[in-house]
């Protein structure tokens, strides 16, 4: 299995910016943060201590419409749970997450999203790390499809996910705890438990856990666990922008 | 918010005064465009366009739709330009703002009203089907001088795309796919592009290509569209101060000369696409995989 591939801050003008490429779906997500900002006033009026997060989906080549804006609400969700926005200098601000699909197959009218959800979440997650915007944990998300015979695809390609039964979206913490699951078509209550168990395995390895709550990430069937390859990306930009003092005497 | 913030008082001046002395910020000429990159997708149709520091993405797609009633004859062409806060922080998502409006209002008066691409081949059956040719502009950075990378843009990628080829059959539409059927190129009857120019200094001094610093210290700017024959097909003066009209009839020398560069730049950069598609193409029917 071919992970995805992704980069940190490809765009000068955002505060911070992520292009995310998932091979086996073939989506290409370029994502930008800008945080915090000033937000045009009243918007602020109900949370004033916290930050107020705003994610749009800007889809390839259609017009956006209601599937954007439903997927929208998830990310939305998700995110502000994450994102700290009562650190010093959050409060009453803005944090305006961008995200267009610059590439594949695009979603059709009235389709679900569900299969782009976790390059999206991703996309996201990089682009917010590349803005240095306190978050209180990282994330990995994937997404399953299950066909009629119960043969579970991971990150079907738009082809697979249209012949599949149900679809299953998990995101789950840097701890594997479970932060998102949002399923599609009818399944039965032991199916989602296999379709969690292998999502987990995709994302964090086959679980190890050691005395002290760590796990340690082992590779598999999945190849590399979702979790480590999103941290080997940042780990490579940090050593990149880092070289000057990492490889000075 | 959607403003960019304003130019101090004193980057301004200096501006102004080195442009006095004929020097730009960058080093440029007065009549020199910033490299640009022209590099295309995997699939047909996605352009991506780097103009010094600002860069865009355009993606152009096709569906069969009704015509319209007035015009059964004719498919369907739009550009689609969204500014986002991914370009520039002063953007707000969802939200048009003057600058969105005023683009996309010269994007199609330069490529769509000037017949670019021409619509009454798109046409499949006479008021029931037709092509709906659409171009979708994701500016994803900033720096000034978005109408003529849009423009470099759209055209690049509307001689890039390649639609699915349909064919009516007793009636019926059949639409091939990509892999059945050699998909078809669009039917471009001219290329037209856009060269904006910037005056400051009472219209003294005309600049072009100009980054997004120089743009908000400019005076006035003059548009001129024109395709390789030198067909004018668009001028404006949108806004801002008096401009002499001699700078009108010197500039369009310069910009056709402009507008010939960068189509030449375009068509290598196609030409190169095509080359390295063509060798991809013999090497997947050559597999030994496929039938013989």
């Amino acid at each position: 299995m071919v992970g995805p591939t992704a980069s940190l801050t490809p765009l000068s003008r955002a505060d911070g910016s992520a292009s995310y490429q998932c091979p086996s779906t073939g989506s290409n997500i370029l994502g930008s943060v800008n945080a915090p900002i000033e937000l045009p006033g009243r918007r602020d009026a109900l949370r004033p201590e916290d930050a107020t997060v705003e994610v749009f989906v800007k889809p390839g080549t259609a017009p956006g419409g209601v599937g954007e804006r439903y997927v929208e609400g998830i990310i939305k969700n998700m995110l502000t749970k994450l994102i700290l926005g009562r650190e010093k200098g959050y409060a009453r601000r803005g944090v305006v997450i961008t995200l267009a699909i610059v590439g594949g197959e695009s979603v059709g009218r009235g389709d679900s999203y569900l299969t782009l959800l976790p390059a999206l979440l991703h996309t996201a997650l990089l682009a917010l790390l590349s803005a240095s915007v306190p978050l209180s944990m990282t994330f990995s998300a994937t997404v399953l499809a299950v066909d009629a015979s119960g043969k579970i695809t991971r990150e079907p390609s738009p082809k697979e996910a249209a012949t599949a039964t149900s679809l299953h979206v998990f995101a789950f913490s840097s701890n594997g705890h479970l932060l998102l699951s949002e399923s599609q078509g009818p399944f039965e209550f032991k199916t989602w438990e296999n379709v969690h168990q292998r999502a987990l395995a995709i994302c964090h390895g086959t679980l190890a856990r050691s005395s002290d709550g760590d796990v340690a990430m082992a590779e598999d069937v999945d190849g590399q666990p979702l979790e480590g390859a999103l941290r080997e990306v940042v780990e490579d930009k940090i050593h990149l922008d880092y070289a000057w003092k990492i490889d000075a005497p | 918010m959607n403003k960019e913030a304003p130019l101090s008082i004193a980057e301004r001046d200096f501006i102004l005064n080195a442009l006095r002395e004929d020097v730009r910020l960058d080093g440029r000429e007065a009549d020199q465009f910033r490299p640009l990159n022209v590099s295309f997708g995997e699939e047909y149709g996605h352009v991506k366009i780097q103009l010094g520091k600002t860069s865009l993405i355009v993606r152009i797609s096709s569906e069969v739709t009704k015509p319209h009633d007035d015009r059964p004859f004719d498919g369907i062409f739009t550009i689609a330009l969204e500014l986002t806060a991914m370009g520039s922080p002063a953007w707000e998502n969802g939200r048009q703002g003057d600058l969105e409006s005023y683009v996309s209002n010269v994007l199609d008066r330069v490529i769509r009203h000037s017949n670019a691409l021409d619509t009454e081949s798109l046409c499949v059956l006479k008021g029931v089907s037709c092509w709906s040719i659409r171009a979708d502009v994701h500016i994803t950075d900033y720096d000034g001088n978005l109408i003529d990378a849009a423009c470099i843009g759209i055209m690049a990628g509307l001689q890039h795309f390649r639609r699915p080829d349909a064919v009516v059959k007793d009636g019926q539409v059949i639409v091939y796919g990509v892999d059945e059927r050699v998909p078809v190129a669009l039917n471009i009857t001219h290329k037209p592009l856009s060269i904006t120019f910037h005056t400051f200094d009472e219209g003294k001094r005309v600049i072009l290509d100009a980054t997004r610093k120089e743009e908000q210290a400019s005076e006035a700017d003059v548009l001129i569209g024109l395709n390789n024959a030198g067909d004018v097909c668009y001028i404006s003066k949108f806004s801002g101060f008096p401009v002499d009209a001699m700078v009108f009839v010197n500039k369009s020398s310069v910009a056709l000369e402009k507008v010939k560069e960068i189509n030449n730049i375009i068509d290598k950069a196609l030409q190169a696409d095509l080359t390295k598609r063509a060798k991809t193409a013999l090497v997947e029917e050559s597999r030994a995989a496929n039938d013989r």
